[in-house]
């Protein structure tokens, strides 16, 4: 399997905190990877040093073979690259349309996947729910039609039936030829269909191969 | 009086009516055309561009200096000072001052201390340059030959300009915003830099572009300004200040009401000079009229409510307005404890018993430094401890100096003249509830909308109490006998300067410390914490009056007068900026900065200070925190003592050791089982 982004022995480190020790994840291209991790397992801190929010205290961020060390943040999302945090993923001051529209031009193809959004879309996303706001994030982030696309507990605030909408989506654009790389805090059973899940434990990777490996038990598809 | 007559008379007046607003047009478009720049700057940076007044100022001079002393052609400088210096300067400062602060998502307070840093240092920059004198002959590229109007009115060329530059400066705005692409993205930058960076926006770029805006108007706002008046480093910055009430107005948001508000301003400041009442009111109008910017800017500063700027301007409902969180532990400075605490108060000890050595004019200097120590300390509290930015201390200082000298002079009404110490101790009483004229506003505001309503405040009394006639005649300020020599009354100011370290320290500790550091920390977590904020934000505000009147009060009875200048709101801007930059919760700070601020003038030239202060606000941005939170060397913990040599035991001491290390043995092996099941 071709790998599209790697991190080789990254490491992060907030202050005196390091929160990565050194870990080598492969991201496959056109594929669905899943980053499982308890809280402060080192999810979030190895998309962002994928995305460029954090330096890299040591090692390499790699994207399609090259180095991503000298590139700032908006010049890999300009190359391609999407992430959508878990907090505060909205311009609360815009409208929903204007946040779709920063994202790309995938707006329409936004708005069919997740029709929910069309009666949203001249109001301010900072007077929307939690989970209204979620989905406009997640929609900001696939309306750039990304080909690396960074997705950090997306699920959080949507409903079941609309996360499952867009596991499926997310698992369609991988046979497209886009790369996703999604963290969670137990693999969903609507994306038993990933082709790599990589367990994250105290900052090093503590498991790496496919869903249907038996996986540590806390983060086995709850039942 | 006949028909005829009395038609001359109306048209008369009414011909005078627009004489007088055309006038006031001058005024009011280049208020105006600052309103634009400072909401455009807001607008597209997220900060009030509190330096604009002195951006305006080094443009103004550097144009005199290329036409008159450089003998220049007028329209090559004017170009190159507004369209190459000017930007340049708004992007060196978005470079070296703003990004950093932005980049670590700093507070109100924070930002607001860079730009006063920005304000000093361009000022001292500018009398380094070109002397503290005023200058003349400020050349107005469009002067000359007043346009006739219709009705025998004159209009000047350079209003006409300046309406015009309104007009192209607004649409020009507002097609930018609404139409282009590169609107979004900066309202984009100004909502969430981060996020607008993970949407693919070069936010760096774009609020350079930010402030090259707001330095090109600010520059244009000089040298249309200039030309009226003599050029000098405080006069036109201060002047292009007051005009932030237009900007206020506008809410920092809408260009038409700011241009609006600018137009309607200039023309009714020019129409208040036909209104003469006679007798005790005239004083009052002529004040209103001459200030008239300032009272518009404290009624805008009420009026518009907690919603300026703060909205969506990065300053979520938590965000602390000051960084005072320490890079070495919390002992270090908490309550003094810690070593690098104890080398501060030995420091700031030997600095304030030094002076007691000194004689003449060395000790009369010195005088100020336990009273501006107190004015600072108010600082401490209200900001440092209670998280409510303040800047009109100055205020509340000059009000202790004046209420004890109109008691001292017996011209309160129904009061006797008094001695010195009572009449401190009443007007450092009556200044204590003063403090509710900012501590109320300050409930419902906070970050950029409580700094302009304290500011205002402070001006306010600077102009309407402390400038008036009644207050700077006829006072009679003096110590009493046995404290006349200046030795004595330093040994008292000290004590003073003690007590006032006790309460500030009692405010900082138990229950009510606590308190207010969660207020400070996280206004919403006090309030569910069961803390009665509105409350403790009045004692902290009711305190800090007090401390500062005490303060003020010494600081004029160490100069036997009052004097209106020492308590200039700028001067309240300076104080607070070395507040916040010496460390805004450390109470050592605070008086280590009141000697060095007194010491570094006294030593070199007047004005080095504020160089100082305004070099270190700016670098605020690389200094979080203050230099109080600069990481201490730390002594190393001394080597561990080599292990006790094997003592003889007694046969029960060997016997109790014995039975430790069983029980010891026996715990090990049963948690290394649970941990295997």
């Amino acid at each position: 399997m071709p790998v599209e982004a790697a991190l080789r022995s990254a490491r992060v480190r907030y202050g005196p905190l390091e929160a990565l020790h050194g870990v080598d994840l492969a991201f496959p291209s056109a594929a669905v990877t899943v980053l499982l991790g308890r809280n402060g397992a080192g999810r979030t801190s190895a998309l962002h040093a994928l995305a460029g929010v954090v330096p890299l205290s040591g090692g390499q961020a790699l994207w399609r073979g090259r180095d991503l060390g000298g590139l700032s943040v908006h010049q890999r999302v300009r190359r391609g690259l999407a992430l959508v945090p878990a907090e505060r993923g909205v311009f609360g001051s815009l409208t929903v349309a204007e946040n779709l529209g920063l994202g790309g031009p995938g707006h329409d193809e936004v708005i069919e996947l997740f029709p929910e959004l069309a009666p949203l879309l001249p109001r301010r996303a900072g007077t929307l729910s939690g989970g209204q706001q979620q989905l406009v994030a997640v929609g900001r982030a696939l309306a750039a039609c990304p080909a690396l696309l960074l997705l950090d507990e997306p699920e959080r605030g949507l409903a079941p039936a609309v996360a499952a909408r867009l596991h499926a989506h997310l698992l369609a654009a991988a046979t497209d030829g886009r790369t996703v790389v999604l963290a969670a805090q137990s693999l969903p059973r609507t994306l038993a269909g990933a082709a790599v899940v990589h367990v994250l434990h105290r900052g090093e990777v503590a498991f790496s191969g496919e869903p249907g490996e038996p996986l540590p038990k806390r983060f086995a598809t709850p039942r | 009086m006949t028909a005829a007559a009395q038609l001359a008379t109306t048209t008369d007046s009414l011909g005078l009516t627009v004489d007088l607003a055309l006038a006031g047009l001058t005024v009011g478009s280049a208020a105006a055309l600052s309103g634009i720049g400072l909401v455009v700057c807001h607008r597209a940076t997220g900060v009030l561009n509190i330096a604009q007044g002195a951006q305006a100022m080094a443009v103004a001079y550097l144009l005199r200096d290329l036409v008159v002393v450089r003998h220049w052609p007028v329209w090559p400088a004017v170009a190159c000072c507004l369209l190459l210096v000017a930007p340049a300067l708004g992007v060196l400062l978005d470079v070296l001052v703003y990004r950093p602060l932005q980049r670590r998502g700093a507070g109100p307070a924070e930002t607001m201390v860079a730009g006063l840093g920005v304000f000093v240092l361009l000022i001292g920059v500018a009398v380094l340059l070109w002397g503290a004198a005023p200058l003349a002959g400020a050349p107005s590229p469009l002067g000359g030959a007043a346009i006739r109007l219709p009705g025998g009115h004159g209009l000047r060329p350079d209003t006409v300009a300046q309406l015009a530059a309104i007009l192209l400066l607004g649409l020009t705005v507002f097609a930018a915003t609404r139409w282009t692409r590169f609107g979004l993205r900066l309202r984009a930058v100004v909502d969430d830099r981060r996020l607008a960076a993970l949407t693919g926006v070069d936010a760096d770029r774009v609020s350079a572009a930010g402030w090259a805006f707001g330095t090109f108007t600010a520059g244009l706002v000089g040298i249309a300004l200039a030309p009226y008046l003599l050029l000098d480093p405080y006069g036109l910055p201060l002047l292009v200040m007051e005009t932030m009430a237009v900007a206020v107005a506008a809410r920092l948001r809408s260009i038409p009401v700011a241009v609006a508000t600018g137009l309607g301003l200039g023309i009714a400041q020019a129409e208040l000079t036909r209104l003469r009442p006679s007798g005790q009111l005239l004083p009052l109008v002529e004040a209103v009229q001459s200030n008239l910017f300032v009272v518009a800017l404290l009624a805008t500063a009420l009026l518009a409510g907690p919603r300026i700027g703060g909205e969506g301007a990065g300053e979520g409902a938590g965000a602390a307005p000051l960084a005072v969180r320490r890079t070495g532990d919390e002992r270090a400075g908490g309550g003094g404890a810690g070593g690098s605490g104890r080398l501060a108060g030995a420091v700031c000890l030997v600095l304030l018993l030094l002076p007691l050595g000194f004689r003449g004019n060395d000790l009369r200097s010195a005088l100020l430094v336990p009273a501006l120590a107190l004015v600072l300390l108010s600082i401490v509290v209200v900001t440092g401890y209670g998280g409510q930015i303040s800047l009109g201390q100055a205020g509340y200082a000059g009000l202790g100096a004046l209420g004890t000298a109109l008691l001292m002079s017996g011209r309160v009404p129904g009061v006797p003249s008094l001695p010195a110490a009572p009449a401190l101790l009443i007007a450092v009483l009556a200044t204590a509830p003063l403090g509710l004229l900012t501590g109320w506003p300050a409930i419902r505001r906070r970050g950029l909308a409580l700094a302009l309503v304290t500011f205002a405040v402070g001006t306010a009394m600077s102009r309407f109490v402390f400038q008036q006639p009644y207050a700077t005649t006829g006072l009679v300020l003096d110590r009493p006998s046995f404290l006349a020599g200046d030795r004595a009354f330093y040994l008292a100011e000290l004590l003073l300067l003690g007590l006032g370290l006790l309460t500030v320290r009692a405010l900082h500790r138990g229950r009510l410390g606590r308190a207010l550091t969660a207020m400070r920390d996280h206004e919403p977590g006090a309030v569910a914490a069961g803390v009665d904020v509105p409350g403790l934000k009045l004692l902290a505000f009711v305190a800090g009056a007090a401390l500062a009147a005490l303060g003020g009060g010494l600081i004029g009875l160490a100069g036997r007068a009052f004097d209106p200048a020492a308590f200039d709101p700028v001067r309240g801007l300076l104080w607070f900026a070395a507040v916040v930059v010496a460390g805004a919760d450390s109470a050592l700070a605070a008086v280590l900065a009141a000697a060095l601020l007194i010491g570094l003038d006294a030593g070199t030239v007047a004005g080095v200070s504020a160089v100082a202060v305004g070099a270190l606000a700016a670098a605020i941005g690389r200094l979080p925190g203050g230099l109080a939170a600069l990481p201490v060397p730390r002594r190393r913990p001394p080597p561990a003592l080599p292990a006790l040599p094997p003592s003889r035991l007694s046969p029960t001491g060997r016997r109790v050791r014995a039975a430790i290390a069983t029980r010891q043995a026996g715990r090990v092996r049963k948690t290394g089982e649970d941990g295997a099941s």
